[in-house]
């Protein structure tokens, strides 16, 4: 029988780090009994939160990888991934955003709003996520949900309104009034599992009753029989407003708002009910997939399970038993010893085992269907690929994946950490499409890059960890780019003739800036000045020398190379020779094209108490950041500056001792820009410095 | 359009208040609208002007968010010039810091001491500011002579401000300036008016201590960018 999809939620749960994403996600497992004890992240028993399941991230407290598990409450079946707080692992939220039709922004009650909380808002506004938020922590000293909503309200620029009001906060937080029923609701029972409804209190009767009007008033906007059933006055039918508030969430209008605390297990159910009530199921959100038969012409998935499968591996997981692969299915159905094709390869691939994840755990399944979220067993592929039915060619499309930005070597110290490495290192390229690997031809050393100094550590972390890989590891590297800013023609003849079959090839044409884009080749040859087979010799040699430029030894991009001429030998032309011949081709014009080198720039904010405000804009000012604006916000302050990656080493060390501790900082890449003269003077000398020295 | 084009022929020209400021005197300038009819817009292009002439400018935005605030700027850069390269773009940016307030927290003594934060650290220091969404209703002429105090403390040659004004507040100064600016209307060198009619958007040049037009002479507004033009 065919899945009721109105009652299947996909959400994530994402927020700044530390404001309780983990120990909500524990909780809710408890209280869809998916656990029957609950553990703390940084708990004293040992045993740390479900849905850290990696021992890292157990010692760190943090999230880094986003475990998917399933629940369900009363009769909607959850699909949850819990996704990291941190900037340096965005692209797990990216992805989990993806394949998400909803999710709970998870805000700290005292920290409210952080510059981490305005990136994720920015990723889900740009998959259109429908969002509802819950103030966390209100149990915590300096806890104001009130004010974290308005920080909603003006930070994020969401029509964000508090559905609930606390009863008491900080170390008198007891419960809460839900401003629809008009009712105080107190979580009894050693885990707060016992939902006590009472009268509002007293002296909150009057601030409950503003509020609610407030509410009514706004979300009337979404539903034109709430609007006149208020002008009528009298009772309002409770769905009336649920209708509303859902119409309005899915719309993306509106936010509402929940409070609670998850360490003290208040509020949760009632989020869990909002969850079902006013976050999409997959039929309410409409997704594409590019028809690769017909020029990737974008269409709406069907959600239907009679047509045919479509489904997005959007996560990769080494396990026990091997890759574990997490799949969004969008239409069709697949079942245990189905047979799919990988889009991206062509391969077939045979479904063994299906299983749905909980956490660690896992729980196997016969069959799954469009909405759901399940993994699948042994099965080879990347992050980010499309499996479908036979007779049917289309990829989900394709995700928005930042360049990497910093790179280090990594240097085994014996051969059998050499064979670790290489195991871990395919797995993790496989798993994170922002981790990327190669071995630098000149020094034989093995370059990791990635998003940020943590995303790198934590890799190597893994590496040691997990892989038994014994690594030494270099200084971090900023991974500058040289590109070229004008056009400059070459012509060039590569000719060996000493003994034995000769060498002979000429290349004609021209290299440009490309404004978009890596590289680009462009064959004009007319004639067959060139013969066919050498064209893409030419190519390949292009591309060899895009590899590292003369200027400081960075790798190349923004080039279009052109031919437009050229001859052959009918005995000497080669492959070789003509990848020879546009290697010489290349390097002959690349200094005329004026190069330049390029440095990724990155946007930081940095959020601490106005009275360091002077020092905290100095600091980044000496780091040749550019001070875009600062915020004032009573007695705190975010600077916001776009600052050189380069400049970033060390920060935090510096921001601590100006700041006695009380600052924090975020950054994400923002650009890549030339670097000033002296900046390149400086990384032209040392790379010419290392070239003799080698 | 080149940037020497853009400069000659910006119509804010005609105000006169560049020589001026050159000249090393202080001036004060407000745009003046009822709500909603686009004084940012005004305020930007008096910024991204006196940017282009090489001068800093420090936007404070009362009530507005930095990335608001840092995409009027892009728009309206982008309607005026069609294709800017990209270190003109960036230089540009060098003259340019934001600032926000939430609107209940704003105060000259507050303004003073971010800007005495900037200049000591040698991080910023303005030639020009803009103060959008001040509160001309609860601050007095005092107020406005203390800011006028402090620019000359810290050595701005101008503060242009933005002032919302009411279809039902009829009361105007004698230059037509109206409420709630009206009886401070002497402190402004230079009034402007967001005047909507028929069909066209003009901007009444209500007070000009140094025009080189004739009193009276309003400029015109492209109602689709907002952008000055000559009349």
């Amino acid at each position: 029988m065919a899945k009721d999809l109105s009652k299947v939620r996909n959400i994530g749960i994402s927020a700044h780090i530390d404001s309780g994403k983990t120990t909500l996600t524990e909780r809710i497992l408890f209280y869809t009994d998916r656990i029957h004890a609950i553990h703390e992240v940084r708990g004293k028993d040992g045993v740390g939160a479900k849905m850290d399941s990696m021992e890292l991230e157990k010692e760190r407290g943090i999230t880094i990888q986003s475990a998917a598990t399933y629940a369900s409450w009363k009769d909607v079946d959850i699909n949850i991934i819990d996704t990291p707080g941190h900037v340096d692992f965005t692209i797990e939220v990216e992805r989990a955003l993806r394949v998400l039709d909803g999710a709970i922004l998870v805000l700290c009650s005292v920290g409210g709003v952080q510059s981490q909380s305005i990136t994720v808002s920015r990723q889900m506004a740009r998959y259109r996520v429908p969002r509802i938020a819950f103030v966390n922590k209100c149990d915590r000293t300096g806890a104001n949900p009130a004010r974290v909503t308005e920080q909603l309200r003006d930070k994020l620029e969401l029509n964000a309104h508090l559905m609930q009001l606390p009863i008491g906060l900080e170390g008198d937080f007891e419960g809460l009034v839900d401003l629809i029923t008009m009712k105080a609701i107190y979580f009894d029972g050693e885990n707060g599992e016992i939902l006590r409804e009472e009268a509002i209190p007293a002296d909150m009767a009057a601030e409950a009753e503003e509020k609610r009007e407030a509410l009514l008033e706004e979300i009337s906007m979404f539903s034109e029989e709430l609007m006149e059933s208020l002008l009528e006055g009298g009772d309002i039918d409770p769905q009336l407003i649920h209708d509303a508030v859902r119409r309005g969430t899915l719309a993306l209008e509106f936010t509402p708002v929940f409070v609670g605390s998850a360490y003290k297990n208040k509020g949760i159910q009632p989020l869990l009910d909002a969850v079902s009530s006013y976050l999409p199921c997959p039929t309410d959100v409409v997704n594409h997939a590019l028809d690769l038969e017909d020029d990737e012409k974008e269409f709406p998935v069907s959600n239907d399970p009679d047509d045919k499968l479509i489904m997005l591996a959007f996560k990769l997981e080494d396990g026990r038993y091997g890759q574990l692969t997490y799949v969004r299915t969008y239409q069709g159905m697949l079942k245990k010893g189905d047979t799919v094709y990988n889009s991206r390869t062509g391969k077939k691939v045979k479904i063994g085992r299906l299983v749905r994840m909980h956490a660690d755990e896992m729980e196997e399944i016969d069959s799954c269907g469009p909405g759901d979220i399940v993994a699948l067993f042994g099965v080879d592929c990347a992050s980010g690929d499309t499996f479908t039915a036979e007779g049917i060619s289309a990829s989900m499309s394709s995700m928005h994946i930042p360049e990497p930005v910093i790179s280090l070597a990594v240097i085994p110290v014996d051969n059998k950490a050499q064979n670790n490495m290489s195991k871990a290192l395919n797995r993790f390229t496989k798993e994170d499409p922002t981790f990327r690997t190669y071995v630098d031809h000149e020094t034989g050393e093995t370059i990791i890059s990635g998003m940020g100094e943590l995303h790198l550590d934590v890799y190597i972390e893994r590496m040691k960890r997990e892989y038994s890989a014994a690594v030494e590891v270099g200084a971090p590297q900023v991974a500058y780019r040289e590109t070229i800013t004008m056009q400059a023609a070459f012509d060039y003849i590569h000719k060996k003739q000493t003994g034995g079959s000769g060498q002979y090839g000429r290349v004609a044409g021209y290299l440009e800036p490309l404004e978009e884009g890596e590289y680009e080749f462009v064959d004009e040859i007319v004639g067959g000045v060139i013969p066919r087979e050498f064209i893409p010799s030419c190519d390949k040699g292009f591309q060899k020398s895009m590899a590292k430029g003369s200027l400081c030894g960075a790798a190349i991009t923004g080039v279009r190379a052109v031919i437009n001429d050229g001859n052959s030998h009918s005995v000497d032309s080669s492959d070789v020779a003509f990848q020879l011949a546009a290697q010489g081709a290349f390097k002959e014009a690349y200094m005329k094209a004026k190069p330049v080198i390029m440095e990724p720039i990155m946007k930081v904010a940095v959020e601490g108490p106005t009275e360091f405000q002077g020092a905290v804009m100095g600091s980044l000012n000496q780091r040749r950041g550019m001070i875009i604006g600062t915020m004032e916000e009573g007695n705190y302050t975010v600077v916001e500056a776009e600052v050189p990656l380069s400049e970033m080493f060390g920060y935090s060390t510096t921001l601590r001792s100006l700041t006695q501790g009380k600052a924090e900082f975020t950054m994400e890449f923002a650009t890549f820009k030339q670097v000033p003269k002296s900046v390149s003077e400086e990384l032209v000398k040392k790379f010419q410095e290392e070239k003799r020295n080698d | 359009m080149g940037k020497e084009d853009l400069i000659s022929s910006n119509p804010l020209r005609v105000l006169g208040l560049d020589n001026k400021a050159e000249e090393g005197r202080q001036s004060l300038g407000l745009v003046m609208a009822r709500a909603g009819l686009g004084k940012t817009a005004i305020l930007v292009q008096i910024a991204l002007d006196s940017m282009l002439r090489g001068n800093r400018v420090l936007h404070v935005a009362i009530g507005e968010t930095i990335d608001k605030t840092r995409d009027r700027y892009d728009d309206i850069l982008a309607k005026m010039v069609e294709d800017l390269n990209e270190e003109a773009e960036s230089d540009l940016s060098r003259r340019r810091m934001i600032m926000t307030f939430k609107e209940n927290v704003f105060s000259r003594a507050m303004l003073e001491e971010r800007l005495q934060d900037l200049i000591e650290q040698d991080v910023f220091k303005p030639d020009c500011l803009i103060i959008d969404g001040y509160d001309f209703d609860g601050n007095g002429r005092q107020a406005m002579e203390d800011l006028k105090q402090l620019m000359a403390e810290l050595g701005i040659s101008v503060i242009w401000f933005s002032a919302v004004s009411h279809r039902e507040d009829p009361r105007v100064s004698a230059d037509g300036v109206p409420a709630p600016c009206h009886t401070i209307d002497d402190l402004f060198e230079v009034v402007l008016l967001i005047n909507p009619q028929d069909n066209v958007m003009k901007l009444d040049i209500l007070r000009c201590a140094y025009c080189e037009v004739e009193p009276g002479t309003a400029l015109l507004l492209d109602p689709s960018t907002m952008l000055i033009q000559k009349s």
